[in-house]
């Protein structure tokens, strides 16, 4: 057993905390429980900050848990922007040091096909280098041995450092650590409304969705790290940022097909990159600027899904033959540049804003635009920003220090192979050096609950009890639980009966279980043919026919956002 | 090969029309993927459970008013009295044993405790007949430690808001934390297979003797085996016990299905498992015969055929980015065209997908591009017109269609 | 490529068309004996998944798999279980030698060779009991297994002596796969086959070459060897089939199912153009019975009563039926489908040590049922089921070519086929 870093106690002691005993005052106050968010209240907490987060809903539900998780080399922005391109090598590889059980180093391949221009590619590559990305021109048959998915017909290749990563572990390692260093995080906490006295924001005011209660916190300073969510912040404050949604969709297959990320070695376009991320396979992205009104309207296409595919199959031909088990859609939070008075240009790297400055409100700080890719990044800055206001001055040491999991003495995957069991060794997969938290001394501890992904009662246990885990569709972020194949056919009501049995309320989870099983079905029924529609059938066969569900619950008008 | 009657699918319709025919004489071949999907019944069998959202009493009595497409309109809402009276004795002769009548529904206790209109319960099973007047009042829900595919909790709990007292009694025998050992493999199916010797089943009776002191009923989630395990067990405990299904694999279900299989090839029924018809000869109106999967080029001849391939979950029927097709001789089928109607936003709500199927005419005969096929019917969940989720009528369908086709086959 | 945009799910043995309904698990005979084994489903499909982001998911516990393919004939999706586990086998086992107790009890072959030349040398030294205890302790293999004794006299070697040159007289030709069993164990089922074959005026015909079928190679992980044997097969049979016109009979079903299906999705080796002309002699002679094409005419006094038991692969391949409607042929059998249930041996499976137990407890619903049956005689269509039942119940297990061939009024079979002696 590797080296207990903080003792269990501790730890228990940390997350035992409950969500609704709040502090009345806190040196920031952070909104938004995405990746950004989480980042500057993990970097806020390392200086020492008094340090609250909310989050309206779960963690990483915005676009921080809807993109590709790939963690990008910075080879796509190479040719169109420069800046973001330098930001994201350098993320890259400050990630793969201190997020090492996120990340999965498969590196990447940019191609280009018979219907592309050779010629670009010389261009990508002067880009690649000036930006300080490796690129490494290959010959097209090097690229069909490296990676036999790739559509055979390619003309030419090059590999670069692209790597997949998993955004939803980088979260709550995030929080992790935040919580760890004394700060508080809260989901289900949503800001109703800016406390402002003077020009000076002074706190927010929240609702505790999960009890119906009404709080006020006070805080220093506010960092509003809310994404596309970020324009409404600012609203409450009395403070207008132009932000332009734009929406890209992605399928999911059932399993790799590739072990490298695949790109398009073109201008960026529809559905031009091709994801392993764990056990399956992400295409996309689509991309339409949407009105800011239906950002919270996530569900997926027709067409979108169309021109997924079709435009997918054109990367790696044997998508056209394999399972997608769900389609997904996120929005990018794209700001308009503040130096253009039309409002109509975008800035495309990070933007933050001290309101101060900017509009003459005290207290008030907007991190937006960038990536996910450069959250920890964007912290950084945010929190020089709320350091600044505040008089500290300790260094910012989140490019260096591990995240709680990624330690450096934690065990790699191969040596767990020989002595673990497969739920074990899918949890080490997902935990790091955290998994030895997983209880897993007796038989019940290891039997498996979801068989697709390999979650175990233990590991279940642990997402409830030191994860926030509330409900079954924050125990799949945390777990993995109901991602598989089926989509929660049979673990979904097993663990849903745990859920019951761990927070006393076997209704409840009974609810729950319902609108994870709709939650589900959102993400399948846009692809919902061949062997997805065989499984939603048996689903229904299971819960409906079966079990009677839709006669103990009452769904009608009922839209979850979790 | 040449039969009287080649059958495709081996499941509920399947089997119980190649039992019908085989009764009656006939050389009959059961042509069938893999096990079908009565693995996931939990011991009861539905012939009419909801109309319009609301339970039914009567099943009989509410036939009449289903729209024309439903199968029960096709084979006659007269016949349903009769045809299900054929039903229950032939699972009897099959040795499977249920309590219940056509004429009033029963409620089943489903895993999650709800309370679900039945026509046919296992004898060993839960059933109540009236919630108003429940036959008992004191319960002891025997949870067996380390299973997790009987939802406890939910079950106590809804059997509780039907108004009994509930008395949740975790326990485990040497056996039984045995099997636990193996992280994947504790389901119903796989206790069933360690309860059946008698110092196993003693050991179950003494943790329910110990702790179930003041019920009035026992109940133990259905991992018994056979009628033999249910026996034995109830011979050693001093209380009634019944069971409650589980989420599948459904050891009732398990059983059934090889019972059927049993008492079919004890007809002389020939039973291919494992092989799937794949494609068949008509000539002009009349199908010839089929060929499937591993008999290769020796296609199966005979006079009748009948289709008992399911619904998209056994694959009897097809969807794929296209269109919904019938897989082996692409029959007409009644579904939308466009993939956007095949489906609801809420899971909950009823899918139109549910009510795909092939078309049939008066007699379930299938047709291909207008044409009916005269010796070709179709039985059980292929059959378009109804939606056995949201009705509670697919083992009805399947069970009374595969008689009516099989009454059809043996009067021409 | 746009054309066929999502009309099928093409992945490795289909293990994407898995809907997780778990049916597979309540027929697997090793599942239900232990725990070590993680099931079929978690071991073939859910573990794909992990095994195709890291080989290092493998689990050393796939190779309690018997590979009896139950799971696969039970799998209402099309789903190759049992090839999905076997693949992840042979990966994780490339670069690994076996151990000399399997390579031993793999090479059927080899092993039957030196047993011949000295068969009643090694007949006793394989039965004797301080024999058995060396090879219990020593090379693992249960000192409960008898070996199946071995005959003096090779079958090929018969073949060439007492038959070879009257085949060419007949007026159709077949050619015969015997397989090890045949050769060097129990020539008298080969001999039978020549009797039946004859009767109906088939010349039956050795290949060029024939090497062991290599299911035992496949089972003890010796792919290399499987496959290099399943070439030098590949080509005879090419040879038999597509030069001579011959249809490739064979007497085994393990062998049959290894060359027509095996071959292509365990060792990669094309069988398609051939292997429709590779089948087991009782599905040949129901055909030629079916279409008029030959007459049997059986003894009048013959009266057994016969199980007839289900071999795994048998049943995987579907073929069961025509042993059965042939034994149905027989006027005087009374005969007894027993339920299809493993036996538990699974080639060599069995007779490891530490598999003793295991397939042992596999086999028991069946000895049961064979017990409970009152027979006299068992028929299969499999060698390894004959030594296990026979070793577990008493109960004598012929092949049933053996029981046409014992039941044939031979004299009245020819003249009715019109064979000249």
């Amino acid at each position: 057993m590797w080296p207990e870093l903080i003792s269990f106690a501790t730890l228990n002691a940390l997350f035992m905390v409950t969500n609704e005993v709040y502090s009345t005052e806190y040196d920031v106050i952070i909104i938004g429980g995405g990746a950004t968010g989480a980042g500057t209240a993990r970097d806020c907490a390392l200086r020492g900050l008094k340090v609250l987060l909310v989050e309206r809903n779960d963690y990483s539900t915005g676009a921080t848990g809807r993109n590709h998780g790939l963690m990008h080399s910075g080879a796509r922005y190479a040719v169109t922007d420069g800046e973001s391109a330098s930001e994201c090598i350098s993320e890259n590889m400050i990630l793969r040091r201190i997020a090492r059980h996120c990340v999965e180093e498969t590196d990447g391949l940019f191609i280009t096909l018979p219907e592309d221009d050779l010629g670009y590619q010389r261009t990508f590559v002067e880009a690649c280098q000036r930006a300080g990305i490796r690129a490494d021109v290959i010959d097209p048959a090097e690229a069909r041995v490296l990676e036999p998915a790739v559509n055979p017909e390619l003309t030419g290749a090059v590999r670069i450092p692209d790597a997949s990563i998993d955004p939803f572990r980088l979260t709550v390692a995030n929080l992790l650590d935040a919580r760890l260093h004394g700060a508080e995080t809260l989901n289900y906490h949503e800001v109703e409304g800016m406390i402002i006295n003077q020009n000076r924001v002074e706190g927010v005011k929240l609702l505790n969705k999960r009890n119906g209660e009404h709080v006020e916190v006070r805080g220093h300073v506010v960092v509003n790290a809310c994404g596309i969510w970020g324009q409404r912040i600012a609203e409450m404050a009395g403070v207008k940022i132009s932000m332009f949604p734009a929406r890209g969709a992605l399928l999911i297959f059932g399993h790799r097909v590739n072990n490298m990320v695949i790109n398009r070695c073109r201008k960026p376009a529809n559905a031009d990159i091709l994801v392993p991320d764990d056990t399956v396979c992400v295409i996309g992205t689509t991309s339409d600027r949407i009105p800011i009104e239906t950002v919270d309207d996530m569900r997926v296409t027709r067409e979108e899904v169309d021109v997924l595919l079709r435009e997918g199959v054109k990367i790696a031909p044997s998508l056209a033959t394999t399972r997608i088990i769900r389609a997904y859609a996120g929005v990018r939070p794209l700001v308009a540049s503040d130096d253009d008075p039309s409002g109509r240009s975008i800035s495309r790297g990070i933007v933050c804003l001290d309101h101060a400055q900017r509009d003459g409100l005290e207290g008030l700080i907007t991190i937006t635009g960038g990536k996910m890719m450069t959250y920890r990044l964007m912290g950084e800055i945010a929190t020089n920003a709320v350091c600044a206001k505040l008089g500290n001055t300790a260094p910012c040491v989140t490019a260096t220090q591990p995240l709680p999991g990624s330690e450096e003495d934690a065990p790699s995957q191969s040596d767990m192979t020989k002595r673990y069991s497969f739920g074990q060794r899918a949890a080490i997969g997902r935990h790091g050096s955290l998994a030895a938290r997983i209880e897993k001394d007796n038989d019940i501890d290891n039997a498996l609950v979801c068989e697709c992904e390999g979650v175990t009662v233990g590991e279940i246990k642990y997402a409830v009890n030191q994860l926030h885990v509330h409900n079954l569709v924050n125990l799949r972020r945390r777990t993995r639980v109901g991602m598989g194949t089926c989509q929660g056919k049979l673990c979904s009501c097993r663990a849903a009966s745990l859920l019951g049995e761990l927070n006393h309320d076997v209704r409840g989870a009974q609810e729950d279980l319902a609108a994870f099983l709709d939650e589900r079905w959102k993400g399948m029924r846009p692809v919902a043919w061949g062997d997805t529609l065989r499984e939603a059938q048996l689903t229904a066969a299971i819960y409906e026919g079966l079990c009677g569900l839709d006669m103990a619950v009452d769904r009608t008008g009922k839209e979850d956002v979790q | 090969m040449r039969m009287d009657t080649v059958i495709m699918g081996g499941g509920l319709s399947g089997l119980v029309c190649g039992i019908a025919l085989a009764k009656r004489g006939q050389r009959v071949a059961i042509v069938t993927t893999g096990q079908s999907t009565l693995l996931f019944n939990g011991g009861s069998m539905e012939l009419l459970g909801c109309v319009d959202g609301k339970a039914v009493t009567s099943p009989v009595d509410a036939v009449a008013a289903l729209p024309e497409e439903h199968p029960y309109r096709k084979i006659g809402a007269e016949r349903i009295a009769d045809l299900a009276g054929q039903a229950k004795s032939l699972l009897s002769d099959a040795g499977i044993q249920m309590e219940g009548t056509a004429t009033a529904n029963h409620w089943r206790v489903t895993p999650m405790g709800v309370a679900k209109p039945a026509w046919l319960t296992l004898k060993s099973h839960l059933r109540i007949d009236d919630l108003d007047k429940l036959p008992c009042k004191r319960l002891a829900l025997m949870c067996v430690k380390g299973f997790f595919d009987e939802p406890n909790g939910m079950l106590a709990n809804g059997l509780r808001e039907m108004g009994f007292d509930v008395e949740m009694i975790e326990f485990t025998t040497d056996d039984i934390t045995a099997l636990r050992r193996s992280p994947s493999e504790m389901r119903a199916s796989s206790l069933a297979k360690h309860l059946l010797s008698n110092s196993s089943l003693q050991r179950v009776a003494d943790e329910i003797n110990r702790h179930a002191g003041n019920a009035d009923v026992v109940l133990l989630p259905n991992v018994l085996a056979d009628e033999d395990s249910y026996e034995t067990l109830q011979s050693m405990v001093n209380k009634p016990l019944r069971q409650v299904a589980t989420l599948p694999p459904a050891v009732a279900g398990n059983r059934m299905q090889s019972l059927l299989r049993h008492y079919f090839q004890m007809l002389g029924g020939t039973y291919l498992m494992g092989d799937t018809a794949v494609g068949g000869t008509l000539d002009g109106a009349r199908l010839v015969s089929i060929t499937t999967a591993k008999l290769g080029d020796m296609p199966l001849k005979a006079d009748e055929f009948v289709l008992a391939t399911g619904s998209f979950i056994s694959r009897g029927l097809v969807a794929d980015y296209e269109r919904v097709y019938e897989p082996i001789l692409d029959l007409d089928v009644d579904a939308d065209a466009d993939r956007e109607q095949w489906t609801r936003f809420g899971i909950l709500e009823p899918q139109a997908y549910s009510r795909y199927g092939v078309k049939t005419d008066g007699d379930l005969r299938c047709i291909k591009q207008g044409k009916t096929i005269h010796n070709l019917r179709a039985i059980g969940s292929v059959l378009s017109g109804h939606d056995a989720i949201k009705m509670g009528d697919g083992t009805g369908v399947s069970l009374l269609t595969a008689l009516a086709a099989t009454q059809s086959i043996l009067e021409k | 490529m746009a054309d066929k945009m999502q009309l099928c799910n093409i992945s490795a043995n289909n293990f994407e068309q898995c809907t997780k309904c778990s049916i597979c698990t309540t027929v697997c005979p090793v599942a239900a004996v232990t725990t070590d084994y993680p099931g079929p489903k978690q071991a073939g499909p859910d573990g794909e998944r992990y095994r195709l982001k890291d080989p290092a998911y493998y689990d050393k516990m796939l190779k309690l798999c018997l590979n009896c393919k139950r799971c696969e004939v039970a799998c209402p999706s099309g789903v190759h279980i049992a090839d999905i586990i076997q693949r992840a086998r042979m990966k994780a086992g490339e670069g690994k030698r076996a151990s000399l107790r399997d390579t031993m009890l793999a090479n059927t072959d080899l092993l039957g060779t030196v047993a011949n030349l000295v068969a009643p040398v090694a007949n006793a030294a394989l039965g004797l009991k301080p024999t058995k205890l060396v090879m219990d302790s020593v090379m693992a293999i249960d000192k409960h297994r008898t070996f199946p004794a071995y005959s003096r006299t090779k079958f090929e070697t018969w073949f060439k002596r007492h038959a070879a040159d009257s085949q060419e007289a007949y007026p159709h030709h077949v050619s015969y796969f015997h397989g090890c069993y045949v050769n060097y164990n129990f020539p008298k089922l080969g001999q039978d086959l020549v009797k039946l074959m004859n009767a109906v005026g088939y010349g039956v015909h050795l290949l060029d070459k024939e090497q062991c079928c290599g299911v035992a190679l496949i089972a003890n992980g010796l792919y290399k060897q499987a496959k290099r044997q399943g070439n030098v097969n590949a080509t005879s049979i090419r040879h038999a089939v597509k030069d001579e016109r011959h249809t490739v009979l064979t007497t085994s079903s393990s062998c049959t199912f290894n060359l027509r299906d095996e071959y292509p999705a365990v060792l990669g080796i094309d069988t398609s153009d051939v292997r429709d002309s590779i089948m087991l002699a009782t599905r040949f002679l129901y055909r030629l019975v079916e279409d008029g094409d030959i007459k049997l005419i059986f003894k009048q006094d013959y009266k057994h009563r016969v199980a007839y038991h289900t071999a795994c692969h048998m049943q995987r391949m579907g073929w069961h039926l025509y042993s059965i409607e042939m034994l149905r042929m027989i006027p005087g059998l009374d005969l007894v489908v027993l339920d299809q249930e493993c036996c538990g041996i699974s080639g060599t499976y069995g007779f490891k040590k530490e598999n003793y137990e295991r397939s042992q407890a596999i086999g028991s619903t069946l000895f049961k049922q064979i017990e409970q049956a009152r027979v006299e005689v068992v028929a299969t269509d499999c060698e390894t089921c004959k030594w296990q039942i026979e070793m577990s119940t008493g109960v004598p297990v012929e092949n049933p070519v053996s029981i046409l061939a014992d039941a044939l009024d031979v004299e009245a079979t020819r003249k009715a086929n019109g064979v000249k002696d």
